[in-house]
């Protein structure tokens, strides 16, 4: 390989990754709804991609395989945490990144319920409502990156919407 | 600008999982815009929740400081000048040196047990000084001179790593 070539694939990479990053980091926060796992798990996809990324750049459409890859090693994280936190005991405080703006998010009280709220649906259907809404992607996108159906995912992000709408009006919440 | 019976409408089609990318854009937008109307506006935090979820971002990458590069040429010859010096000086030291006394080596066994070596012995207490006083002369001049060789080696390198 020339090293043309070498500073081509690593001038895409790098534009692929910094277009990207935010999303995968918003993906994972979504998943693991933690900020520093969350950083963990982008950093983790990061390093792995960094190893690929010769295929990477080569892919039809890159943002989507490190989405898939963000979302796996969030749910692997998620899996471990719990594992963990089942065996250790309960002395840590639960609120560790109390500054972040996922939690000033959070801690809005109108808001804030809206995200407990959102953490009461199934990951799925959770996540798939994050990828349209937050992020606005297209139902085959999300389809690709969740590896859902098309069909599945049209079902969760209408489930999921329904049950919220559902949960917000038996609570009576109202934006101050 | 949306009417809130249009609002109401899509908004109908949002929870049946009908809308487009482009309805749901406009749907926001009526929210953002705050004339929300009043049935509507239960509907409200769940607008502004998804709006304030798409900000959030991932922490900055922390630009780290260009790592010094060692230069490498300067203290491979550094390197080079030092074991030359050692290699010189072990050389030199290999040498024989002028000596006053009888070489052992050169003679025989049988010659060398002749030897007398009392005769070489100091017996004037003025002579033994001033071989004492040599014999400390010539070791600090050499340890003088090895630290003056150590400084020079150290400065040379210090030279070499800037």
């Amino acid at each position: 390989m020339n090293r043309a070539n070498t500073a081509f694939i690593l001038d895409h990479y790098t534009h692929i990754i910094t277009s990207v990053r935010d999303r995968l980091y918003r993906l994972a926060l979504r998943v693991v709804n933690d900020a520093d796992d969350a950083e963990d798990v982008v950093q983790d996809v990061l390093v792995k991609s960094w190893r690929q990324r010769e295929k990477i750049v080569c892919l039809d459409n890159p943002p989507a395989w490190l989405m898939r890859m963000t979302k796996h090693q969030a749910i692997d994280r998620l899996r471990s945490a719990k594992v963990r936190s089942a065996r250790e005991t309960e002395a840590a405080a639960p609120d560790r990144d109390a500054c972040t703006p996922y939690r000033i998010a959070a801690a809005n009280d109108a808001l804030g319920h809206v995200h407990r709220l959102l953490q009461q649906l199934p990951p799925d259907q959770r996540m798939v409502l994050h990828l349209r809404e937050v992020e606005g992607m297209e139902y085959q996108e999300i389809a690709d990156t969740t590896e859902l159906s098309m069909q599945q995912v049209k079902t969760y992000l209408h489930r999921g919407r329904q049950k919220l709408r559902a949960l917000l009006l038996k609570e009576k919440i109202t934006n101050p | 600008m949306m009417t809130h019976s249009e609002a109401e409408i899509l908004l109908h089609s949002y929870f049946e999982g009908t809308t487009s990318l482009e309805e749901e854009t406009r749907l926001r937008e009526y929210f953002r815009a705050g004339n929300v109307r009043a049935d509507l506006a239960e509907l409200d935090p769940l607008f502004a929740y998804w709006d304030e979820a798409a900000n959030i971002v991932a922490t900055p990458v922390k630009k780290t400081a260009k790592r010094r590069r060692l230069p490498l040429r300067w203290l491979s010859a550094a390197a080079a000048a030092v074991l030359l010096l050692f290699a010189a000086g072990n050389w030199f030291n290999q040498q024989p040196g002028l000596t006053d006394f009888p070489i052992a080596q050169a003679v025989s066994e049988t010659k060398a047990k002749t030897i007398d070596w009392s005769k070489y012995e100091v017996t004037d207490p003025e002579e033994a000084y001033k071989v004492l006083r040599n014999a400390l002369g010539t070791a600090s001049a050499e340890m003088n001179r090895s630290a003056r060789i150590t400084v020079k080696e150290i400065s040379a390198a210090r030279n070499a790593l800037r």
